[in-house]
């Protein structure tokens, strides 16, 4: 019994100095190969790409850090542009013209060659969107909640009355999509392996062609770089680097943070924004069965009009996936364009299926939605 | 960009798509596949049974391509235990196409509408 209370003890003990993780992090235990990969990928993450090393001639940034920074991983202050077009209830993604991703910037070459500054808008387009950078912690989890997990909490007929439906997108081929704003991807690996092609045009074996300037070829003479212009080691190592990135853990909530985590459930924010969720299998170990707090059900919820952008895949341009809340400590700009500065106010914009939620925070006491906020704030 | 490398990367546009787009189940029942064979599975962006023209939409994460394709008499439609025509298809379905690459392009062996879950 003894011996037992000294095991309990300095258990106890040990999680209490467990060190906190930092944004920024790899997840505790990994191993160590798999530690010198997170090492490793960080180096092909914070590379800065040239035209002579595949840079564009398209491009949003010259490197997966110039977005995702301080520290890697992180938010970055840029904001990109979408386009697609919506003919109900089909999703154009507009990839004959260039999107849905419309590069902004061009290299000198591709400047010199036809005069533009960023990518021509889709004439086709029937709306724009504007995207923030997201943080990227935590990824490699929301990578591995199986799709019946999501399944499970969808209910597209709200069979429950509680105003709220949920739906997965599903990607071109069908498959259940979870990563982006429009939850339209399918796969971490994929989500990376894209943004390499899409914000830099840093093509890889896996999308070993450049994207069209507008839907018309690239001129000749204007991309230096041999096709793929990354590795697959390369590739491979940035998508462990990210996979890798752990969720910062919450700071500890004090007495207002703690009455606001109770509030969140009351108010019906944890309807979508579900606190935790579990990892299925990976042979990884630090990310296999893990329950982690998510603050997503990774479903697309109709939002109401006043944040309606475009659509993709099955998402209408009403619908957004449930952001998930990880870093909020270190944001300021909220929702998926940054159009809020403050938690307050990306509460209120929630539209749609986020009313009801949105409603009973506004009816909560001055104090209470102190306390809410603060709880958020220790994300 | 020298034509020897467009060369190369447009042979491996039209093998990436195996293997990225596809759930694994489907991307082993296709490795054994000869070389001259190309499988997609995306989305039909547009379809003209006049011309036997079929695109698809096919790309790896936010990075999408257009991928053309001519449907020939001989091609065969299929949606489940159907046998729909070409005319029948429409933007938005999801199909798997099965095909070669001849000298005027890609040719459609078969292409076969997937039923996709709608919860």
């Amino acid at each position: 019994m003894t011996r037992l209370r000294v095991v309990v003890v300095l258990g106890l003990v040990a999680l209490g100095c467990q060190k906190p993780v930092k944004p920024g992090d790899p997840l505790p235990g990994l191993a160590r190969a798999e530690r010198d990969r997170f090492d490793r990928g960080k180096v092909v993450f914070d590379s800065v790409f040239t035209p002579e090393t595949g840079l564009g001639p398209l491009f949003n940034a010259t490197g997966c850090g110039e977005c995702h920074e301080n520290p890697a991983g992180g938010r970055g202050d840029e904001v990109e542009v979408h386009a697609t077009a919506f003919h109900a209830p089909v999703c154009d993604p507009l990839a004959q013209e260039g999107g849905p991703v419309i590069q902004q910037h061009t290299t000198p070459a591709l400047k010199q060659a036809l005069g533009i500054d960023q990518e021509p808008f889709p004439p086709s387009a029937t709306a724009r969107a504007m995207r923030t950078s997201p943080v990227i912690f935590g990824r490699g989890l929301l990578d591995l909640v199986p799709d019946s997990v999501l399944l499970a909490y969808a209910d597209p007929g709200d069979r429950n009355h509680d105003g709220v439906k949920g739906r997965p997108n599903r990607f071109l081929d069908g498959r259940i999509g979870r990563f982006g704003r429009k939850a339209f991807v399918p796969t971490l690996r994929e989500f990376n392996a894209g943004a390499f092609a899409a914000e830099m045009s840093v093509t890889t074996p896996e999308q070993p062609t450049e994207e069209s300037i507008g839907g018309k070829p690239i001129p000749t003479g204007v991309d230096p770089a041999a096709d793929p212009e990354i590795t697959q080691e390369a590739l491979d190592l940035a998508d462990d680097f990210v996979r890798f990135l752990a969720p910062p853990t919450p700071l500890k909530p004090g007495k207002d943070g703690r009455r606001g985590r109770e509030l969140f459930s009351q108010t019906g924010c944890a309807t979508c924004h579900i606190p935790t969720l579990r990892t299925g299998y990976s042979p990884v170990p630090a990310l296999s069965n893990r329950q982690f707090a998510a603050y997503t059900d990774l479903l697309l919820h109709d939002m109401g009009a006043d944040l309606a952008d475009i659509c993709l895949g099955l998402a209408t341009p009403a619908d957004f996936r449930t952001e998930p809340l990880l870093d909020l400590r270190g944001a300021e700009h909220f929702l998926h364009d940054g159009r809020a500065t403050t938690l307050e106010q990306a509460v209120e914009l929630h539209g749609g299926e986020g009313s009801g939620a949105r409603d009973r925070f506004r009816a909560l006491s001055a104090a209470d939605r102190a306390a809410l906020v603060a709880f958020l704030k220790s994300l | 960009m020298q034509r020897s490398i467009r060369t190369a990367a447009l042979t491996a546009i039209l093998l990436v798509p195996l293997v990225t787009s596809a759930p694994a189940d489907w991307r082993a029942l296709n490795s054994a596949q000869p070389a001259a064979s190309y499988t997609y599975q995306g989305t039909v962006r547009a379809v003209d049974a006049r011309t036997g023209t079929l695109e698809l939409i096919t790309g790896v994460g936010m990075s999408l391509r257009v991928v053309r394709m001519t449907v020939a008499p001989t091609t065969r439609v299929a949606a489940g235990g159907a046998a729909p025509r070409l005319a029948d298809l429409k933007p938005g379905d999801v199909v798997r196409a099965e095909g070669r690459r001849t000298t005027t392009g890609l040719v459609a062996d078969r292409v076969e509408k997937l039923a996709v879950g709608t919860p």
